[in-house]
């Protein structure tokens, strides 16, 4: 529902000194586009030692890289570094192609850890309980951005933002592949990735880093809402 | 809270705060921080001036077209399966607000920091209705908890205080221990614990909007501390408001803006949370919001549009210009009494709420240009600080009388040579008698405010000019000066 | 190069040695230096108050006066700026709309004339003493003049240089502001000869005569060592 909108936009139309809004979109034409110059030459190889070095610039944030082959060795070495005791993760077939379930269903229940994958037939509450309870929350990032150190993620079903917001660390696996130059390079792909429907997921986060604030004294401090950390594994052949 | 803090007139806030050296410690401490991460941060960037021109060229854009975008975003919020409010006056966006709670029967309102719900007093307006209203953003965390103290920064509402200051807040409110560290580390730490029990039992979450995008229908929120991610994930309503300039033609000059508005408001490259918000979340979706609404206010926002102060729409509320300010820097925020402070602050304060209260704010600058150099937008601050003293002087005619006589003189003795002459000559004779080493300590009349604080020099008895004649006289051109 | 000399109210009737000082400065770089006697105050104090209109009164004096001249040169960033918004201010009178822009086009500070005119980075000055500097604000940010003091500094024989902390800060002058809002104008300034202090500099030089009679009034008011002095009277230091 739109309420109030034919007063509130003739206002504007007055104040811009026309009777009513104009039928042709307008154009853009832009003068400036110091956008196209900046990183954009790079290929994902060069990319990632910006990404690495930029990980190293963001607090608390660490990164690796690893064959997909690797993956589950590695997730599961990341986890044990964290403190491992409580793992939730989101229920998302990239995770399953690296045979997850490896870890989810057998070895960290053996050793005694609580797992709890994002469950759309729990409802919101449980979800919300169980994630809040876990150490580690792991999502599958669609890009990674090598200025700023981020990682993207959509929100779907199985995806659960939570995930990345409640547990005390934050590993995201993202795809090589996938690593852009800049936002410049992700707001077209992501453009790109929903042209069909023209309908983005509810939300689209762009994280880099754990949570952080500079309010007391300008001291930039980890972990004030969200995560204390934050681990990325990037696939190196995927 | 309304844009406005106190009745009190801008002189006696001026003298409360310069008397407040704990402020005045913080708030330049934090300035110089500050300058430093954003001259990086933009020297990283490289290009910068074309980054400027780019920002300013896409605002004005937005502006220049601002009826057409408005009506694209709704549009698109519906498609999304949100609601869009269009809120005239600021009791119009709180009565929409409330009555979207109360149809929740919802008593337990998060909120991530947003200026524009300070300006319509939301959080006032949804207490009265019995709702319990939390800041999660630290600084309005801190802020609240001492007893609602006001922002006095549109970036870092708490700057004016320490950590000692908020170390003994969090004593006296929360029960932290007495002896307990003031690390800035250790109190978030501490606050992180308490709030996680307030965020998973709240009901609604209040988010303001940094850019909305009008294609997609999305907004989008810029943190560092992810509140406004939980604030729009874990409650099952979400209202969003935004001022209506605040928003993009698409997301690639959304790009552009969140970049250059994170360089310039913290030097940082991007923050650590950039939320892009479509709609409510999908029927498969198990977190976000069952319900979207997007309150979209004017509040006299459409009177400058249609002005000659358009270009301080262009405004992202990045704050570079309150932090290379050096008036802001010695008086700090509270003295602007009003919840936008700085160079953006004088400008804006007197458009939104009438130069009766705020008529002294553009006099409170230099005119040293600093706002207007680190503006990202271009916003030519400082001439729309002169346009308000223009304004002020002769089309309201509010301009002291004492000044008005002075500035008639002026315009008569300043405009004739001879008058000019004669005037700055007597002026040496008058001046002699009043002098200790050629410099004036004491002065009266006009010369008084001045020698206050500093000593005057006194009138040369031989003008540069007759200096020059004489020299001419003589054939001119030796090095007699000395 | 024939140049006519804006000399400012301030230099006129207070500093004289500046104008004396820019005056033999030009003449040894090989100018011819004319003084137009019409000229009066280029109308910035009534300006910078909003009292637009009773500053154009002075401002097309200054714009009879000099509309003719080869080039204009004045020892103040702030006034040259004054001259270069004229345009701006007369943009929609039909008589000076057009006569404004000449006069702002050929209107140039000292040290950038001498830098970016004539081309010269060595004045050959000496000058035995520790120096500070201040950049004033609106001859860096408005005008744009950032380098060429710098410049000419850095070439005067014996002069040790030592950078001002917070140079970018303003003095607090202001014009009005610094009698309007004198509270606070006091506390920038306070701050701005902290600043001179610490650099332990026996001089603290600019190149505009408000700020230096704000900044040296201050000095002098607190009974401090250190002096405030315009960039020409260094430059015009030739043993």
């Amino acid at each position: 529902m739109i309420q109030n909108r034919t007063p509130f936009l003739n206002k504007i139309s007055a104040s811009l000194n026309r009777t009513e809004i104009n039928a042709q979109p307008p154009v853009k034409e832009w003068q400036h586009r110091p956008v196209e110059k900046k990183l954009s030459h790079l290929t994902s190889d060069e990319l990632m030692p910006a990404f690495i070095e930029q990980c190293g610039v963001l607090k608390n944030t660490t990164i690796v890289e690893v064959e997909a082959a690797q993956a589950m060795k590695e997730i599961d070495a990341a986890v044990q570094k964290f403190g491992g005791q409580s793992v939730a993760l989101w229920d998302d077939e990239r995770l399953t192609a690296l045979g997850i379930e490896q870890l989810t269903t057998s070895k960290w229940i053996d050793e005694g850890m609580a797992v709890h994958i994002w469950d759309s037939a729990l409802g919101r509450t449980e979800n919300f309980e169980r994630t809040n309870a876990s150490n580690i929350g792991i999502a599958y990032a669609e890009y990674a951005l090598a200025e700023s150190g981020t990682v993207v993620l959509y929100s779907a079903e199985g995806q659960g933002k939570a995930v990345g917001l409640l547990p005390n660390v934050f590993i995201a696996i993202v795809k090589k592949s996938t690593l852009l130059p800049r936002m410049t390079q992700a707001a077209s792909k992501i453009k790109e990735d929903f042209a069909n429907t023209q309908l983005l997921p509810a939300a689209v986060d762009f994280i880099s880093g754990p949570s952080n604030s500079a309010d007391i004294e300008m001291d930039l401090v980890v972990g004030v809402h969200g995560p204390i950390f934050a681990h990325y594994i990037v696939l190196s052949d995927q | 809270m309304a844009i406005k803090y106190n009745d009190e007139a801008f002189k006696d806030n001026v003298n409360t705060n310069l008397e407040r050296d704990f402020m005045r410690g913080a708030v330049t401490a934090a300035q110089n921080k500050l300058h430093g991460g954003r001259l990086k941060a933009v020297e990283e960037l490289g290009d910068w001036e074309e980054w400027r021109n780019h920002g300013e060229e896409i605002r004005q854009h937005v502006l220049n077209n601002l009826d057409y975008y408005l009506n694209q975003l709704a549009e698109n919020v519906e498609k999304a399966g949100g609601h869009v409010f269009f809120a005239q006056t600021a009791d119009e966006a709180t009565a929409y607000v409330q009555s979207v709670v109360k149809k929740k029967n919802a008593t337990r309102v998060l909120k991530s920091k947003s200026m524009v719900t300070e300006e319509i007093s939301l959080n006032e307006a949804l207490e009265e209705i019995g709702c319990s209203v939390l800041e999660t953003d630290l600084g309005e965390y801190i802020l609240q908890l001492d007893d609602h103290d006001k922002p006095s920064h549109i970036v870092a509402p708490s700057v004016h205080k320490n950590r000692f200051q908020i170390k003994e807040v969090f004593v006296a409110k929360l029960g932290y221990p007495e002896d307990g560290s003031a690390d800035a580390k250790d109190l978030a730490r501490f606050v992180r614990t308490i709030l996680r029990e307030d965020y998973m039992k709240a009901e609604v979450g209040i988010t303001g909007c940094n850019f909305a995008i009008a294609d997609s229908g999305s907004i989008s929120l810029v943190t560092n501390e992810g509140n406004a991610g939980l604030v729009t994930t874990i409650p099952e309503t979400h209202i969003a408001v935004m001022g209506m300039e605040r928003l993009v033609p698409s997301m690639e000059e959304l790009e552009v803006l969140v970049n250059m508005l994170t360089r310039s408001a913290v030097g940082q490259k991007l923050t650590s949370y950039v939320n892009i918000i479509t709609g409510p979340k999908r029927s498969e979706d198990v977190d976000g919001p069952e319900d979207f609404h997007l309150v979209i206010l004017d509040n006299g926002r459409s009177d400058i549009l249609a002005g000659e102060f358009k270009s301080v729409l262009q405004c992202i509320r990045c704050a570079a210009c309150v932090n290379v300010c050096p008036v802001y820097r010695h008086i700090g925020g509270h003295s602007y009494n009003s919840i936008y402070s700085g160079p953006i602050g004088a400008v804006l304060t007197p458009l939104l709420a009438g130069y009766d209260d705020f008529k002294e704010l553009p006099y409170a600058s230099s005119l040293c240009g600093a706002c207007t150099d680190a503006c990202p937008v271009k916003i030519p601050l400082h001439q729309l600080l002169l346009k308000h003293r223009q304004v002020i002087v002769e089309k309201e005619g509010r301009a002291p009388v004492s000044e008005g006589l002075m500035m008639k003189g002026f315009s008569v003795g300043a405009s004739s040579s001879t008058l000019f002459n004669v005037g700055t000559k007597i002026a040496a004779t008058v001046m002699k008698p009043l002098s200790k080493d050629n410099m004036i300590s004491k002065g009266v009349g006009p010369l008084k405010d001045w020698t206050d604080i500093r000593d005057f020099p006194i009138v040369e008895r031989e003008k540069l000019r007759d200096w020059f004649d004489k020299r001419e006289k003589k054939g001119g051109k030796s090095n007699d000066s000395k | 190069m024939k140049v006519s000399l804006f000399a400012t109210c301030l230099v006129d009737t207070f500093q004289t040695n500046v104008g004396k000082a820019t005056v033999e400065i030009l003449e040894r770089l090989g100018c011819e230096i004319e003084f137009p006697r019409s000229q009066v105050c280029c109308g910035q104090p009534a300006y910078n108050s909003g009292h637009i209109e009773k500053a154009k009164e002075p401002m097309k004096k200054m714009i009879d006066t000099f509309l003719h001249a080869e080039v204009i040169v004045t020892p103040s960033g702030s006034c040259a700026t004054m001259f270069k918004e004229y345009p701006h201010v007369f943009k929609d009178d039909p008589l000076y709309a057009e006569k404004a822009q000449i006069v702002a086009d050929k209107t140039y500070e000292l040290t950038d004339f001498i830098v970016n005119v004539l081309k010269v980075e060595d004045v050959g000055a000496s000058f035995n003493h520790k120096i500070t500097y201040h950049p004033s604000c609106h001859m860096t940010r408005l005008l744009g003049v950032k380098d060429a003091p710098y410049t000419l500094l850095n070439n005067v024989k014996g002069l040790e240089f030592v950078p001002l902390p917070y140079s970018y800060n303003c003095c607090g002058f202001g014009g009005t502001f610094s009698v309007k809002m004198g509270n606070i104008s006091e506390q920038m300034v306070d701050e701005k000869v902290d600043s001179a202090i610490e650099t332990e500099a026996e001089y603290l030089v600019g190149a505009d005569g408000g700020c230096l009679m704000n900044i040296g009034g201050r000095m002098h008011r607190r009974g401090e060592k250190i002096k405030a002095i315009h960039i020409a009277e260094i430059l015009n230091q030739i043993v």
